[in-house]
């Protein structure tokens, strides 16, 4: 868990730089009255790798997947909601009350 | 519908409770929820809860939600005082209430007078007209007292407004079947089937019916039925497995079968096989039995 947020921030550190040297090069690039193609190969290859870090941590930081297929184990129905809206009052209940006291303190 | 992982979470709850130091807050809001009908449970621990002043002020305004669920909760377990006590301290803190109104009418209901509590639905129902519960409970009130055709007849009314209500698709089901009247039962799946087609019971639901029904197509539908409960259900619903091996041997004894029918038991017996292992793995003294009862389908 920490190590994943240690690599999340560490992919934003790499970002952080990439922009950093992308704006030198354009800086370099004007005093030298050159026009801007692409960014230098190092900017490139600190973009991948910091899009692979923080990937990584967004997938492992927030937990693990849960299931979403109807047919899951944690997902299977086991039993209908008891329809409270429908609920009568003169069932065997009656007869059978529950074994305990309850009682209202005013 | 109550998946297992919910189920889990509310037996885990539960024991927390029995031994004395769960978080009865959490219990509540969870059978809230999920619709749970543990009326002896919620009592005690309801009542506890609002006897405890640190924890009651602990609450806010969600007290009055719990007042309202340890009220139905003590009418089911036909305990009236608490309940009476509960419905005053909600009058007086909401005295024009439509909510309030519907629980005193359910308190009429548990004392069994069905003419008062009617009035008093009837009463809220003239100021809110598309409060759908008021017209649910007066569905109750004729089942309560038996008069199931005119259960039936309201809640048909009631289903021409409110189409997409798939809880009372459900409870007019089951006034149907206890009419015996299966081919309505049958509709009322096709709409709860429509209304949600990812849930194993229904489809489970409706091949029941059609079994009961009877006759080559309709067995030819259940069992497709009972396939899909399986499917959906990841082969764990032994009442489908069951189903599956039923109809197989209903279609078996008769004489239109197709010739796809005759050569084709797998489905038969892989239910069978499936039926014999969770027997062995979960209830082994009983393995002997089932399999014998299994075999003699097969014959």
């Amino acid at each position: 868990m920490r190590g994943d947020m240690v690599a999340g921030a560490l992919g934003l550190l790499v970002l952080a730089h990439a922009v950093y040297s992308t704006i030198r090069y354009r800086g370099s690039l004007k005093l030298m009255e050159e026009e801007f193609v692409r960014a230098p190969p190092q900017v490139l290859l600190e973009l991948l790798v910091s899009l692979g870090l923080c990937f990584w941590a967004a997938l492992r930081v927030p937990g693990s997947f849960l299931p979403i297929l109807l047919d899951a184990q944690e997902n299977r129905v086991r039993q209908l909601s008891d329809d409270l809206d429908f609920m009568i009052f003169n069932h065997r209940g009656k007869l059978f009350a529950p074994k305990f006291e309850v009682k209202f303190r005013a | 519908m109550v998946g297992v992982a919910d189920e889990m979470e509310v037996d885990r709850l539960e024991q927390e409770l029995e031994s004395g130091h769960g978080d009865v807050t959490e219990y509540l809001g969870l059978v809230r929820k999920l619709k749970l009908r543990r009326s002896a449970n919620v009592l005690k621990h309801g009542v506890a809860l609002l006897n405890n002043p640190s924890a009651k002020s602990k609450l806010g305004t969600d007290v009055w939600t719990i007042y309202e669920q340890v009220a139905v909760a003590a009418l089911d377990s036909d305990d009236l005082r608490v309940a009476e006590e509960c419905v005053k301290a909600l009058l007086i803190k909401f005295p024009d209430s439509a909510r309030v109104a519907r629980l005193e009418g359910m308190w009429m209901e548990a004392k069994g007078q069905w003419k008062e509590a009617s009035a008093i639905y009837d009463s809220v129902i003239q100021e809110i007209p598309f409060d759908s519960q008021l017209h649910k409970r007066k569905v109750a009130i004729f089942k309560a007292q038996g008069k199931l055709s005119e259960a039936a007849e309201t809640l048909i009314k009631y289903l021409d407004t409110f189409m997409a209500d798939h809880e009372a698709w459900r409870e007019l089901a089951n006034i149907y079947i206890s009419q015996q009247m299966y081919k309505q039962a049958a509709f009322c799946f096709e709409e709860l089937l429509l209304a949600q087609p990812g849930n194993a019971l229904y489809h489970l639901g409706y091949a029941e019916v059609l079994y009961t029904i009877g006759g080559v197509e309709n067995l030819r539908t259940a069992k497709k039925y009972y396939a899909s409960t399986i499917e959906l259900s990841g082969g764990k619903n032994l009442r489908a497995l069951y189903g599956v091996c039923l109809c197989g041997l209903a279609l078996s004894q008769t004489k239109l079968r197709t010739k796809e029918e005759k050569d084709n038991t797998n489905l038969q017996s892989l239910a069978a096989a499936v039926i014999l292992k969770e027997y062995k793995d979960k209830a082994p003294n009983k393995a002997d039995l089932v399999s014998s009862v299994l075999e003699k389908q097969k014959s």
